[in-house]
């Protein structure tokens, strides 16, 4: 719910309530004021018709207003009000009276006097007072709804342009998060807060972002020494034994250098580095491949089948199309059995390559997690990268089992849900 | 013929020095930016291999004086960087080749060759061992002076062994260099034999020496000597 529609429901509730309660005290103040006003009125009745009573003796009578007549002393009544009903003869109802009961005595005779007053007032009285109320109710509601409409507009302008700011604000660029100042004291302090805590973080991430980048530079180096030396001792007239120990560390120090820099490719593609994207037809890339691969397709006596009716066309950065093909493909030879087949089937949104293969227990959820592998041989990093570009280019990808083939398809027609920043 | 090696890393610069002097050429050292910026605007080279990632400065921005004082020089970045855009700028300022860390000496050596056969026109096209002859310039390979026909990959293969000759190559850095940075290869290297075999067929057909040694079904060297 919107603030202001949460301060405005608020705002209702409140004054609902609060004239509820003024309008029902209203009522009673009213209602006691009335009432004493009633009394002191048939006060003054009964003492004009005792006046009349004294001069002339006349007993006045006008139901049910006056009731007057001699009455014995056992029959004294003590003074009292009460309320009563009467119906009435020409609506026919019930109608309230305010009864008033006294005997007086008067040249020693005793006169009870019975005077009543009509208390229907009260219905118009409540109407007189929840009618204005409820007016004010309506208008105030009214005013104050038109009110902070417009105040939004122009309180709220400066908070909700900052939002839309922070909204699209990222690390991964280079400009520091720059918010409007409000002159709203809280919002200003908010904001303060907020880049204090943008500005931190984005401290934080380029450093990590360097240290990665750098530590894996660094290895390089060292690596480079090794491998340099290594290959030196190799010329020498090495015995059998100490030989293969040369090529097998030779390996490993390559093996360590290619995984660093896979590490570091992982690292630069998750930071969002390579930005600078093209419309690219997959179908000839996946041909360049596949001419590339062919001494290996050869060895393993592998049968590749292209079938391509349409072309496929991604915006992609050019290097990133070039390892994701290389990666499939690679793991499309590498995970072959001999005389096995690979199938690659382009459309105009989807590229899918299945291989034959061994079983293996790997499902969409873990294939493509990184160090997931089969044998020792690969690092397990491909297709950790390759799920990584098309997690960048919003591309889905996934890995299903067809009539025991390994298939991988990249569709492009595929609603990404960005993750909320 | 005159290589400048302009590296921070002491071990990385006297293993790589050690080795080109061997290949013939002779070296000299820069470890520092400021060493190498003088001896570039002093002394004339042949080929100048530059690493980026300099302690007091960056390689790149010697790439300028090298242009100034040095056209003739062939310039050969090497980067701890597998950065594409130093790789784009590097050539953009007039770099010969690119390698990245970490590098094999008989990779750097086929680089320092075809920079050089690049740069001179006068003759130096010809790669030469004994009966055999290859023109770098019009790509044919001959044998006893009969032109062989090979494939793009042999021939790759036949012209990385003589340069590379009486040293010791392992299958992985031969497939490397005829594979440029096809990653994640792992072992599928043996596919170099079928080359291989049809290379030494082709010229034992034309009556030249087999000069492949196998080393343990692990390397090969390319040599005449015993």
């Amino acid at each position: 719910m919107k603030f202001l529609n949460k301060i405005n429901r608020q705002y209702f509730w409140t004054l609902s309530i609060s004239l509820m309660v003024v309008s029902l005290v209203g009522y009673f103040v009213l209602r006691m004021i009335l009432k004493d006003e009633i009394k002191e009125d048939i006060l003054e009745k009964e003492y004009a018709i005792v006046k009349e009573i004294k001069s002339d003796g006349n007993l006045p009578n006008i139901y049910p207003i006056i009731e007057t007549k001699k009455v014995t002393k056992n029959k004294i009544e003590a003074k009292s009000y009460k309320e009563i009903y009467i119906s009435d003869e020409s609506e026919n109802e019930l109608e309230p009276y305010l009864e008033y009961t006294n005997t007086v005595k008067i040249n020693n005779q005793y006169y009870l006097i019975k005077l009543r007053h009509s208390l229907l007032e009260n219905d118009a009285l409540i109407v007189a007072i929840a009618l204005p109320l409820l007016l004010l109710l309506i208008l105030t509601f009214t005013i104050l709804f038109i009110l902070t409409k417009k105040w939004n507009k122009t309180l709220w302008k400066d908070f909700e342009k900052n939002l839309q700011t922070i909204e699209s604000f990222s690390f991964k660029n280079i400009q520091d998060l720059s918010l409007k100042q409000t002159h709203i004291e809280e919002f200003d302090r908010l904001n303060k807060t907020i880049i204090n805590l943008t500005d931190k973080l984005s401290k934080d991430y380029t450093i990590l972002k360097q240290f990665t980048e750098n530590a894996s530079h660094e290895l390089q180096t060292p690596l480079s020494i090794i491998l340099l030396n290594l290959e030196e001792l190799l010329q020498q007239d090495l015995p059998e034994q100490a030989f293969k120990q040369v090529v097998a560390s030779i390996n490993a120090v390559k093996r360590l250098s290619s995984l660093n820099q896979s590490l570091l490719l992982l690292t630069k593609i998750e930071n969002n580095q390579f930005n600078d994207r093209n419309e690219l037809i997959i179908n000839k890339i996946v041909e360049n491949k596949m001419q590339e691969f062919t001494p290996l397709l050869e060895k393993q006596q592998l049968k590749i089948e292209l079938n391509t009716s349409e072309s496929l066309v991604l915006k992609l950065n050019e290097k990133l199309a070039g390892i994701l093909i290389n990666n499939l493909f690679s793991n499309a030879v590498k995970h072959n059995i001999p005389n096995g087949t690979i199938e690659i089937t382009i459309t105009e949104n989807e590229l899918k390559i299945c291989n034959t293969g061994k079983e293996n227990t790997l499902t969409n959820d873990t294939v493509f997690n990184r160090f997931t592998k089969e044998n020792s041989q690969s690092y397990g990093l491909g297709l950790a990268i390759v799920k990584q570009i098309c997690d960048n280019h919003h591309l889905k990808i996934y890995y299903t089992k067809e009539n025991e083939k390994h298939c991988f398809t990249i569709n492009k027609n595929f609603i990404y849900f960005k993750k909320g920043y | 013929m005159k290589i400048l090696i302009i590296e921070d890393e002491t071990e990385l610069l006297i293993t790589t020095a050690n080795y080109l002097t061997k290949e013939g050429f002779t070296c000299e050292l820069a470890k520092s930016f400021a060493a190498a910026d003088e001896k570039v605007s002093i002394y004339q080279y042949d080929i100048i291999l530059l690493d980026i990632t300099l302690p007091d400065g960056n390689g790149l921005d010697l790439m300028k004086a090298i242009k100034q004082n040095n056209l003739q020089a062939g310039v050969i970045i090497i980067s701890a960087k597998n950065s594409l855009d130093d790789k784009i700028s590097g050539l953009d300022l007039g770099a010969d080749d690119y390698m990245t860390k970490p590098f094999q000496l008989s990779e750097l050596n086929s680089r320092i060759r075809a920079v050089l056969r690049r740069r001179k026109f006068d003759g130096s096209n010809i790669v030469e061992f004994n009966e055999i002859g290859i023109n770098t310039h019009s790509r044919e390979v001959t044998v006893n002076d009969v032109i062989i026909n090979l494939t793009k990959r042999e021939y790759e293969l036949l012209l990385y062994f003589i340069i590379n000759k009486n040293r010791v190559l392992t299958k992985e850095a031969i497939a490397e260099h005829l594979w440029n940075d096809n990653i994640d290869l792992a072992d599928n290297f043996d596919f170099i034999y079928t080359h291989l075999n049809n290379l030494r067929k082709k010229i034992r057909k034309a009556k030249g020496s087999d000069y492949f040694k196998t080393l343990y079904g692990m390397g090969y060297k390319f040599t005449d000597q015993t």
